[in-house]
């Protein structure tokens, strides 16, 4: 699938500006963002929801309507709740034969791990359980490309936990697979590729370790013990620095060389030498775009 | 498209709400109605045509509620990202309507049948039957049109105060020979009175007047370019 260019207004919000991206066959991709910042928007381009006001967006080389009219397509839509007065069986096998290659029902109830609900109706499920029966209807009709928008909102640790597994038993058929998610550990835990959006463009796109990597590397921090700050920034691999109380914190990209230094200086009461975590990284990404509103 | 159809009759037979309002109301008020005054036979036969068409009505424009509930759960949005085309949609939802409406119109008649003691050629019943089935369809389309339309708490609003108000109006409940002139007059132009004329005039043993037809005719134009528009505007972005 390709983006090149794509922007998608509503009203005088540019929910959409300018996103190019591709996604090759069996990747799996999180799309990762805040609340607000374009997933959904992205999203319902991809599935031809909504076409785009300028640019393009093609899937499996074409437009994104014939992909989905040809069963190439799967998705789990954000906003969508149970189907009332069907049962679980009823509604994926009704689904499942929309498809020209589908999966036997068993098998698809069985890999969103809700093969024992078969005969029960959606409408009675738990809110777990309603998300899996979306997983199983996304996943029915045994597509290329499955997208899954924020599939784990809402649900507590245990069944979060059992959704990612379905969907990595999904994702080893050798499925594309497309995620949206707000949480930074799910992206870095679930995906090979990170595509951090934010305000309707991409800001990083890479593996979890290359984006902490372009955030800066480690976290190198010490007791100042009285010491002036001034010099410390300019220190080899040394990116930033922030003071907390009596403590500098100094954000490098090669972490020997800044320890050394400090060392020279004879700066290293209390150091600590921490990698930069996911957070950090998503919060450099994102953060420095915040302060321009 | 079968398996659309099938998957939405079965999950309207499975609504409460619509076996009691849809089916079991009108045949209720079919006995209660005819059986507390005295012994019409007459009365009995157009009583019965009038309450199937008017649980025939009351269960065509349920489809739009089914449809205002699917928008709003998603369900819609859903099949969008389905292989099944936006055509295949609608015209399985308008086929669930005409669907839906036989057991109302099915379950009246066999109350005026069996219970009120209702004698008719069999052409007569089978013709009665097939024509409130026929003529049910405009208010399937105005359902639809509801449905698309308008929201799913204004839908429910609407298609009650449409079933009411119609069903009155066309005198589906009482005989307009109970109403005054005017009301008469402007009750000959409503679909429901034209609708329900199909089968009292089967009944009466001639073939409906060429004027019912051309009023039914009207309205089915007006409530399939109602449904039109309110398809377009909102419902290929559902």
């Amino acid at each position: 699938m390709s983006f090149a260019g794509a922007v998608k207004n509503f009203g005088a919000v540019r929910a959409v500006d300018g996103v190019d991206l591709e996604i090759g066959r069996g990747e799996t991709v999180a799309l990762l963002g805040r609340n607000g910042a374009g997933k959904s928007t992205t999203i319902s381009l991809l599935l031809g929801l909504n076409a785009p006001d300028a640019g393009t967006v093609e899937l499996f080389g074409g437009a994104p309507e014939s992909a989905v009219r040809s069963g190439l397509v799967g998705a789990m839509l954000q906003e969508s709740r149970a189907v009332p007065r069907v049962t679980v069986g009823e509604l994926v096998a009704f689904v499942a034969r929309r498809y020209p290659k589908a999966m036997p029902v068993a098998q698809a109830l069985e890999l969103a791990g809700i093969g024992e609900l078969a005969g029960r109706r959606v409408d009675r499920l738990s809110g777990g359980q309603t998300q899996r029966v979306r997983f199983a209807v996304a996943l029915a009709g045994n597509p290329s490309l499955i997208v899954l928008d924020e599939p784990t909102a809402a649900l507590d640790v245990e069944a979060r936990h059992a959704f990612w597994q379905s969907m990595r038993a999904f994702a080893r058929r050798g499925h594309t697979v497309l995620f949206s998610t707000h949480y930074l550990e799910e992206a870095d835990a679930h995906a090979d590729r990170i595509v951090v959006i934010d305000r309707g463009r991409i800001v990083a796109d890479g593996t979890g370790e290359q984006l902490k990597r372009a955030a800066g590397g480690s976290l190198v921090s010490f007791d100042l013990a009285g010491r002036a700050t001034e010099g410390l920034a300019q220190l080899p691999g040394v990116r930033s620095l922030e003071v907390r109380g009596d403590r500098a914190l100094l954000r490098t990209d090669d972490s020997d060389a800044t320890v050394r230094a400090l060392a020279d200086l004879d700066a290293i009461h209390g150091l600590e030498v921490t990698p930069a975590s996911l957070d950090d990284a998503f919060l450099a990404l994102t953060a420095p775009e915040l302060e321009t509103v | 498209m079968l398996d659309y159809l099938r998957l939405e009759v079965r999950r309207t037979l499975r609504d409460v709400g619509f076996v009691i309002g849809g089916i079991a109301m009108p045949v209720m008020m079919y006995l209660l109605f005819t059986n507390l005054g005295g012994d019409d036979s007459g009365y009995k036969a157009t009583a019965m045509v009038g309450m199937a068409a008017y649980g025939a009505v009351g269960s065509a424009l349920n489809t739009g509620g089914g449809v205002a509930e699917d928008r709003a759960i998603g369900w819609l949005r859903q099949l969008r990202v389905t292989p099944m085309s936006p055509r295949q949609v609608v015209l399985g939802r308008a086929l669930t309507g005409s669907v839906t409406v036989l057991p109302a119109i099915v379950a009246v008649l066999a109350a005026g049948g069996l219970v009120n003691g209702v004698r008719l050629d069999a052409w007569q019943w089978a013709a009665i039957a097939l024509l409130l089935w026929l003529g049910s369809i405009p208010f399937t389309l105005l359902g639809l049109g509801n449905g698309y339309g308008l929201t799913s708490q204004t839908t429910g609003v609407a298609n009650m105060a449409c079933t009411m108000g119609l069903a009155v109006l066309g005198g589906l409940w009482f005989p307009i020979s109970l109403f005054p002139g005017w009301l008469r007059a402007i009750s000959h132009y409503t679909p429901t009175n034209r609708f329900a004329e199909l089968g009292t005039s089967v009944a009466d043993g001639h073939a409906p007047a060429l004027g019912a037809i051309a009023v039914l005719t009207a309205w089915l134009l007006a409530f399939g370019s109602y449904a039109v528009l309110a398809y377009r505007r909102t419902g290929r972005t559902v």
